[in-house]
């Protein structure tokens, strides 16, 4: 317990370090791109506009707003997907780092989760100018998105912790987090309306806790909800289990990570 | 200062390491347990190395020189004995580890200095001396995928030179250099010793360690085979690497055939 508590005052500590390497992720993202940052914003908005095309006259009937609704579903999904995927391989692929230089080494898939936070926050410009377009009213429950982000901030670094130092042991993990992504999307209401799934698959919705997330999130920004409370009450929760195992796990094995990356 | 009692690593290794989920599940499936071998990296290995000291660190490949440099950078916490680290460690991190090609050569110093627990103002009054001795020049501002790599070298000696650890440890790093760098990183080594910085060097390379270094430790299969003045350890080192060579690879213990 005091070796855990140690290691986060260590990262603490250490916080510049997280500051560059998440500074070195923006940066190398875009440094080699003329639009830079504009492309964080413009890749959900250019998809929104596709996938609008194809299912926005199929659900019409059940949703009305569809670009907003399927604007938002990418922004949280593509926060979760990208920076889970790709703090899978924090570890492994820092391993000449992690075997020469002392280092909390947490920092790695940590960091990933924080730049990918601030592709978010970056990526929900597009959506409020969508409402502004759409002359739609921004929700009174507004105050509350910070902490829905939070939320799913705090879920997504206990699966990135989880994900990149089970990878140390197991590699083939990338092969099968991706299918697994692949049915996650699937069974979250991304782009199409929550009522369509038949209720015999009702517990699936409600074991899904990005479906929680994607809510509240949506709920913050537009639109009519009545499972706010619930749906936060519910993230906390999930975020909680998810940090402690990725915790538990990260903390029980990161003495023996050097010896297999 | 610097001090190893009796330390111990040893390496657990699945034999036939089950490498993916998939072969681990299969393999728990059938009932079947992963037998290990146990690898013993370092065998009681006790020493000091006092301030102003240069300690090299000689043997074979895989007599455990490059684990040990870890334990001393807190890398590997040892399997049994003690470790005491007084002051800031920095190791020359391998080449392009720390660096990332997209970014500049200004922005690669401050990433690897809080690597290396230095902060950006403690690291920004050093700079002119970091651009200096890696003879970069305006090349700092470009991105280091431009650079020559015995420019990449350079950097990452200057900085870890730089950043004033307390002990510094190097692996095989200088080879990499051309001549002249590894005479200007010589008289730099030199020079810190004067300022009272530890080091601990593994290298190959005798004539280098010969020069460098105060006291040498020959280490083979993680047993310390002998430590004391740098001739005489390296004599006798090469003395045992000649006879195992002859004898074959059967005989002498003295060096793995590589």
């Amino acid at each position: 317990m005091i070796a855990a508590v140690a290691e986060v005052v260590e990262i603490v500590r250490r916080r510049e370090l997280l500051r560059n390497l998440v500074t070195r992720d923006i940066k190398v993202r875009y440094k080699r791109s003329i639009l830079g940052f504009i492309w964080v914003m413009l890749n959900p908005t250019l998809t929104m506009l596709v996938l609008s095309v194809v299912f926005a006259e199929l659900f019409r009937v059940t949703l009305k707003d569809y670009t907003p609704y399927v604007l938002s579903g990418l922004v949280l999904w593509l926060f979760f997907a990208q920076s889970t995927s790709v703090a899978l391989k924090a570890f492994v692929g820092n391993s000449a780092l992690i075997s020469t230089v002392a280092l909390p080494k947490a920092v790695f898939p940590l960091s990933v989760v924080l730049s990918a936070l601030v592709n978010l926050l970056l990526s929900s410009i597009p959506l409020f100018g969508l409402l502004a377009v759409l002359g739609l009213p921004v929700s009174r429950h507004v105050v509350l998105l910070p902490v829905a982000i939070v939320e799913v901030f705090i879920f997504a670094c206990g699966v990135a912790l989880t994900l990149s130092t089970v990878t140390v042991f197991f590699q083939d993990m990338t092969y099968v987090y991706d299918v697994l992504l692949l049915a996650w999307m699937y069974l979250t209401p991304i782009f199409y309306p929550a009522s369509i799934i038949p209720g015999k698959f009702g517990w699936l919705v409600r074991m899904n806790p990005m479906i929680h997330y994607l809510n509240a999130f949506r709920a913050c920004i537009y639109m009519e909800s009545r499972t706010l409370g619930p749906d936060l009450w519910y993230g906390l929760v999930w975020a909680a289990i998810a940090l402690a195992v990725g915790w538990a796990l990260y903390h029980r094995y990161k003495d023996r990570i050097v010896y297999y990356v | 200062m610097l001090k190893l009692t009796d330390v111990w690593v040893r390496y657990r290794m699945a034999r036939e390491k089950p490498r993916t989920l998939q072969e681990y599940v299969i393999r728990r499936l059938r009932g079947g347990t992963v037998a290990y071998d146990e690898l013993l990296v370092l065998r009681g290995v006790s020493l000091e190395v006092e301030k102003r000291e240069t300690l090299g660190v000689i043997g074979p490949n895989g007599a455990g020189k490059s684990t040990l440099l870890k334990v001393i950078a807190g890398v590997i916490k040892p399997t049994g004995g003690t470790v005491d680290v007084r002051g800031r460690v920095a190791p020359l991190i391998g080449l392009g580890a720390g660096f990332d090609p997209d970014l500049t050569g200004l922005e690669n110093t401050y990433l690897n200095a809080s690597l290396l627990g230095r902060s950006r103002n403690e690291i920004e009054a050093r700079l002119p001396a970091i651009v200096a001795f890696a003879e970069l020049g305006e090349f700092i501002h470009s991105p280091l995928r431009t650079y020559s790599s015995g420019m990449v070298v350079r950097l990452a000696f200057a900085i870890a030179t730089e950043v004033e650890p307390d002990i510094l440890l190097i692996d095989e790093v200088l080879a990499v250099g051309d001549e002249h760098f590894r005479t200007k990183c010589e008289k730099r080594l030199i020079g810190f010793k004067d300022m009272g910085t530890t080091m601990v060097l593994v290298s190959h390379v005798m004539q280098e360690v010969k020069r460098l270094c105060d006291r040498v430790l020959w280490l083979d299969h993680g047993v310390p085979r002998m430590c004391g003045d740098p001739k005489s350890v390296i004599d006798a080192y090469l003395e045992a690497t000649r006879e195992a060579g002859d004898a074959g690879s059967g005989g002498g213990s003295a060096g793995r055939p590589t």
